[in-house]
């Protein structure tokens, strides 16, 4: 007992000897809480009240001069808003970032808001814009950045989608091969080899890529995404006339794109 | 002799009454004499074959030669050759020689233990040739008792040999053994008196004191007698209690019941308020939550939380 007050003790006197943590002026320690509240929210599911814990620090940091904190959560506000099937504010929030004349935002966040304006743009179909947000991002990132293999698959994608397979296939082999791409990344190198494999009719390697990703997104528990390899395996037994098998991973589709609706997130 | 035909009429034809007498006698014998000599095999057709022996030692003429247990022949001759072996022949009834294969072998055996000897001739390997007549086996000495008597005392003896040796060992573990059974033995005379004083010493202690302790026994089971008394007279008496109370809570149950149907119209305003409480409660946690992560960002706490994530959240390039 002796010994655990003294220790008490000599702790104390350790803190008091050290100089408190200068406490931080309110209005920015607010913008922190309501961030730190958005991402929570985001976490959870809850995307509308994460929409308007971003917009609260976004008026803070705006209010503070706040640049980059001010350009992440625009870029925050522009990803809510996609996941809220709002496109049109999502690429609005994205503009205000790369439409800004004056240089006062970062580069780094400049490259984020158009590679994210290029994949909500392909997600559109609106490919001409895509790859012109994408080049953009390219440049600004000039195979240095960390968001290189996400460009690379991108362009993979939209190579895929302007129908050029063989180049989407080459490209996004050389993806798939990167160890520093990402679990995510690989899993999408791989889904566009699939899908490059399936188009240049070749059902037995997409098959084979369309598993391969199937088990990434497995372990990474994307569930639209697991929904969409399935449809790609069932697409690539059908071709082989593997009927029966086709029609299981078309069943297997449904249930979990069924079972995605009802579980997600209500906004 | 016309003395005697004259005077007896029995003498007549006397000669020839002889001759035919005697001629049956021959008849008779000769007929014997064949008899004989087929049983005994003289006229069985017979085939010489013949083998080399060591020694003619237990061999003789006449001796049997037996097939499966089946007389089928005997030694004929035996007879020593330049090089100082014996060679011998035998004679075999022809119509065996056919079971008989050429690498037979001829075993010098004796009937029983102690039996006379005779020869046995084993059959062959099945699909070798036949034996033909004149043809030779080869001979061999069954080991009869003497041997096998031989054979065991050549084991034995190195045996008893031993066993001598280490029976007679002074400091072989027979010796030693013994000795420490003696001492054993007379260690254990010590053990018995000791255990004989200690004997006597728990007879003592048992007329001692385990006397009382069942003069106590006895007495518990007379006050659990007792006890068992009290409680036939009183058992009845606590059910009749338990009776009541059960009525009582039966009582106590039905006003409860009551209370509730009296109060139910209250219910719904009750569930408000306890709704209110609970939303109260929720965002009393809320407020203490924000109090706890606003705490954590001052000094002296603020050192442990980790900082803020910076960076946007996350999007990949299929989002």
């Amino acid at each position: 007992m002796y010994k655990l007050i003294l220790l008490i003790f000599a702790g104390l006197l350790a803190a008091c000897s050290s100089a408190p943590v200068v406490r931080q002026p309110l209005a920015i320690e607010q913008a922190g809480a309501a961030d730190k509240d958005a991402r929570k929210a985001l976490r959870d599911g809850e995307l509308l009240r994460a929409q308007h814990d971003f917009a609260t620090a976004l008026a803070l940091q705006q209010s503070l001069d706040d640049t980059a904190g001010s350009a992440t959560t625009m870029i925050n506000l522009a990803t809510v808003a996609h996941q809220l099937n709002d496109d049109r504010a999502a690429l609005a929030w994205l503009d205000r970032i790369l439409l800004e004349k004056e240089a006062i935002y970062p580069q780094q966040a400049r490259l984020t808001a158009a590679f994210r304006k290029a994949v909500i743009l392909a997600d559109q179909a609106r490919l001409g814009d895509a790859d012109k947000a994408l080049r953009f991002a390219d440049k600004l990132c000039d195979r240095k950045c960390a968001l290189n293999f996400g460009i690379d698959a991108l362009r993979a994608r939209l190579l895929l989608l302007n129908g050029d397979a063989q180049g989407a296939l080459a490209l996004a082999q050389a993806v798939g091969k990167q160890d520093g791409a990402g679990k995510a990344e690989q899993a999408n190198a791989l889904r566009i080899v699939a899908a490059a494999e399936d188009k240049l009719q070749r059902p037995t390697e997409a098959l084979q890529h369309y598993q391969a990703a199937l088990e990434m997104d497995k372990a990474l528990a994307l569930s639209e995404r697991i929904g969409e390899d399935l449809n790609g395996l069932a697409r690539a037994s059908a071709q082989l006339g593997r009927d029966q098998e086709a029609a299981e991973y078309s069943r297997r589709a449904v249930l979990v794109n069924e079972s995605r609706r009802q579980s997600d997130p209500v906004p | 002799m016309t003395l005697f035909d004259d005077k007896d009429e029995r003498f007549k034809n006397l000669f020839g009454k002889t001759a035919v007498f005697v001629l049956l006698a021959a008849l008779g014998m000769g007929l014997a004499f064949v008899l004989v000599g087929v049983k005994k095999g003289a006229f069985t057709a017979k085939s010489p074959i013949y083998f080399v022996a060591d020694s003619g030692q237990d061999l003789s003429e006449g001796m049997p030669v037996k097939f499966s247990g089946f007389k089928i022949g005997k030694l004929d001759t035996l007879a020593l050759d330049e090089q100082g072996r014996v060679q011998v022949e035998v004679d075999i009834e022809s119509k065996y020689l056919r079971l008989i294969r050429q690498d037979a072998v001829m075993s010098l055996k004796k009937e029983g233990v102690i039996g006379d000897g005779i020869l046995e001739i084993s059959r062959g390997t099945e699909g070798k040739p036949a034996l033909a007549a004149g043809g030779r086996v080869r001979f061999e000495r069954a080991s009869g008792l003497e041997q096998a008597v031989i054979e065991v005392k050549n084991r034995i003896m190195p045996i008893l040999d031993d066993i001598h040796q280490t029976l007679h060992d002074p400091d072989g573990d027979v010796r030693q053994t013994l000795k420490n059974l003696r001492e054993l033995s007379i260690e254990m005379r010590g053990t018995r008196e000791r255990l004989d004083r200690v004997l006597g010493s728990l007879d003592t202690n048992l007329n001692n004191q385990v006397g009382p302790l069942l003069l106590s026994l006895r007495k518990s089971a007379a006050n659990a007698e007792t006890v068992t008394g009290k409680l036939d007279y009183e058992l009845p008496v606590l059910l009749k209690k338990a009776d009541s109370s059960m009525e009582s809570l039966r009582a106590a149950t039905e006003t409860i019941n009551h209370a509730v149907q009296r109060s139910a119209p209250q219910l719904p305003g009750m569930i408000d308020e306890t709704r209110d409480t609970l939303g109260k409660t929720r965002k009393l946690i809320g407020d203490t939550q924000q109090a706890v992560d606003s705490l954590s960002t001052h000094w002296p706490l603020k050192s442990d939380t980790p900082p803020p994530d910076p960076g946007p959240v996350r999007m990949d390039s299929h989002d």
